[in-house]
């Protein structure tokens, strides 16, 4: 009952309709967009909830990311260009549909299927995030600097490519969390007496630098050849057609819930999971590939799951498993939100409005996903030179909004050059950005650890969760680094281009 | 070079400069067992080691076996990446010519400079679209940022006497 009066508040004394409108409406446009994916998505906006309350703020980075994993699949049909890497696997048979003149059905089969998944994902969430944050109830210090390490270790190790690489990458993270002030002692560190530096390298400089900024540069100077069909309008699915489409996403769903859980895992293997076995169990297998209804409705019911169910080890734990879900992270860290049980004890609200705006967002999607089609196509049909200097625009307008500070500015920048060389390198982004968020998690732990102990590092074997949660990331570790040797030894084909 | 031995060549330097920096921390009477210094210490030997297998393993890897294909494209990302990067770098300096020209033209300037600038960068023909497509976008985004958000985006000492 109290549930209830709390969600009757918040739909009458705060302006979480609005916002959750607002934040499906800017993810579904910012998704559509080629190159801008939803972690990118989110971080643009994630500036602007500096300001906001918290729970609006929180409700509105969760809208941006379900209306994103929509907006992706948008020039996945229409132009066989995913707006964001997990409608990948949309494209095969989403514009196979698109040729054959059926590209509003293959819209209103993704749109629909997207919303089946995102409901999915959220029932999932409310289900299963408390429970697990109760767990944590039972973290003693030493278990929170385990429980940091796997999380580094894990991404680390399935970001892709190389692990020292990924390892590398947190390391300078957890280099960068190091600047500003002493958790424990006060003391200044690395701020060269520069007073903007006293309080550190805000995470969201970080993830706007590496995540927008390296984006826009690795752009530029790209030709300009999108176009969508500009007279296309979604067809909603019949029932019969619903209903023939039911097998495909309960295995989006499922598939979806489990890759959202998994750090690392992320919408883009989902999708394409969900596309396999969908091809695997489906009465018509031959059809995928040419334009198979099912091969569209398994793969966005898959991301769209992924985008709820991800926030279920971020809200329970504190350890986002993707990018998107990092960016999140870094929104709940701004307000000074940690997550874990006392997110919900303390911060009902929060919750409470994640929960009902995600709704909302959902159920809304069917109406906006319809209404704003046609301001999709006309935003990616704008020449993309001035969609960059509006992007670009947008991004320094935001980054000073958070502490009116030129300073920040030059900050995200130098971020920005560090991210397109690592980009160039093949070095990963998100251990990167969750060695800044967990740095401080992970150095107080320690050192409070220590402090209990007396400075004796037998502490952190007294503790059995640390322990599980070391032992888990070493097993990680060893496990990822026995496979990149093994494929070390593979000699590799390298193309000559003639 | 080898792209990785060059990383780790770079990750070694950043170590350095780190280790040399870390030096300057000072001692605090409410320091604890490890210290303000003992994570930057621990991070330094971290990435001196990631550094050094990365370059062995460059070192040590078997050559690639090439093989010709058709195509002339060249594949990847970071091909791509890398011979951009001039291109790239340079769209950046807008961003640093805003930062060092927004306290003396203020916002609207600023922003409508920088829209144009990046536009006409990045390949937009030279008409009468680009300064019109500036304007209303730093419009836009002032209405946006200082009257709907109420951020104190700066007037610019040019200006100053205009607005206050």
């Amino acid at each position: 009952m109290t549930t209830f009066w709390s969600m009757l508040h918040l739909l009458t004394a705060t302006p979480l309709v609005p916002v959750a409108l607002i934040g499906l409406t800017w993810g579904i446009l910012g998704g559509a967009l080629p190159g801008i994916s939803a972690s990118i998505t989110m971080a643009l906006v994630l500036p602007f909830t500096y300001t906001m309350d918290p729970a609006m703020a929180i409700a509105l980075l969760a809208c941006v990311y379900i209306g994103a994993e929509y907006g992706g699949s948008i020039p996945a049909i229409l132009i066989r260009t995913p707006g964001t890497n997990s409608a990948a696997a949309t494209v095969i048979d989403g514009y196979e549909l698109n040729r054959q003149g059926r590209a509003g059905e293959a819209l209103g089969i993704s749109l629909m299927s997207g919303v089946v998944g995102s409901l999915f994902g959220l029932v999932m969430l409310i289900m299963l995030t408390e429970p697990l944050s109760w767990l944590a109830l039972a973290f003693k210090p030493t278990s929170y600097f385990g429980l940091g390490i796997l999380g580094l270790s894990v991404i680390a190790s399935m970001t892709g490519g190389s692990l020292v690489k990924g390892l590398a990458a947190a390391v300078i993270g957890l280099m960068i969390a190091t600047v500003g002030t002493d958790p424990i002692s006060g003391v200044t560190r690395f701020t060269f007496g520069v007073p903007d530096l006293l309080n550190g390298i805000e995470p969201v400089l970080v993830m706007v630098g590496l995540f927008a900024l390296t984006e826009l540069m690795s752009q530029s100077g790209s030709s300009n050849v999108l176009k969508l069909n500009a007279s296309v309008r979604i067809r909603l699915p019949s029932l019969a057609m619903m209903n023939k489409l039911k097998r495909s996403q309960f295995i989006g769903c499922i598939l979806g819930t489990f890759e959202g859980l998994t750090p690392g895992g992320g919408g883009s293997i989902a999708a394409f999971m969900s596309y396999n076995e969908a091809r695997r169990w489906s009465k018509t297998p031959e059809k995928f590939g040419k334009g198979s209804e099912e091969g569209v409705a398994a793969p966005e019911t898959a991301n769209n799951t992924v985008a709820s169910a991800a926030l279920i080890p971020l809200l329970s734990f504190g350890i986002p498993s993707s990018n998107s879900t990092a960016v999140l992270l870094g929104g709940l860290l701004m307000h000074g939100l940690l997550p874990g049980p006392r997110l919900f004890e303390q911060n009902p609200q929060v919750i409470d409005s994640l929960y009902l705006g995600s709704f909302i967002a959902i159920i809304a999607q069917i109406g906006i996903g319809i209404v704003i089609l046609p301001a999709c196509v006309w935003l990616v049909n704008r020449p993309r030179p001035y969609r960059a200097g509006f992007i670009f625009a947008l991004i320094l307008s935001g980054i000073y909004t958070l502490n009116n500070s030129l300073f920040d500015l030059s900050i995200a920048l130098c971020l920005g050059i560090v991210g397109y060389l690592m980009r160039i390198a093949k070095f990963p982004f998100l251990p990167m950005i969750l060695g800044v968020v967990l740095g401080h998690m992970i150095e107080s732990s320690y050192r409070r650890s220590l402090v209990l102990s007396g400075g004796d590092h037998g502490i952190f074997l007294e503790d059995p969760i640390a322990v599980g949660f070391l032992l888990f990331a070493f097993g990680f570790v060893i496990f990822s680094l026995t496979r990149e040797l093994r494929d070390a030894r593979k000699p590799k084909i390298q193309e000559a281009h003639s | 070079m080898n792209k990785d031995i060059v990383s780790g060549l770079v990750l070694l330097v950043i170590a350095g400069l780190y280790h040399r920096a870390s030096g300057a921390i000072a001692d605090s009477t409410l320091a604890d067992e490890v210290g303000a210094a003992g994570l930057p210490r621990l991070l330094t030997i971290a990435l001196v080691m990631l550094a050094g297998i990365l370059i062995v393993r460059a070192m040590f890897a078997p050559k690639p076996v090439a093989i010709a294909v058709r195509t002339k494209e060249a594949s990847g990302d970071a091909v791509e990446d890398d011979a951009r990067m001039p291109r790239a770098l340079g769209f950046l300096l807008f961003g640093a010519a805003y930062i060092a020209l927004l306290p003396l033209i203020g916002y609207i300037a600023g922003v409508a400079l920088l829209i144009g600038a990046v536009a006409l960068y990045e390949g937009a023909p030279r008409r009468w679209t680009v300064p019109i497509a500036a304007i209303g976008g730093a419009l836009l985004y002032w209405a946006i940022f200082v009257k709907l958000l109420g951020v104190n985006q700066p007037v610019g000492s040019l200006f100053q006497g205009l607005f206050s």
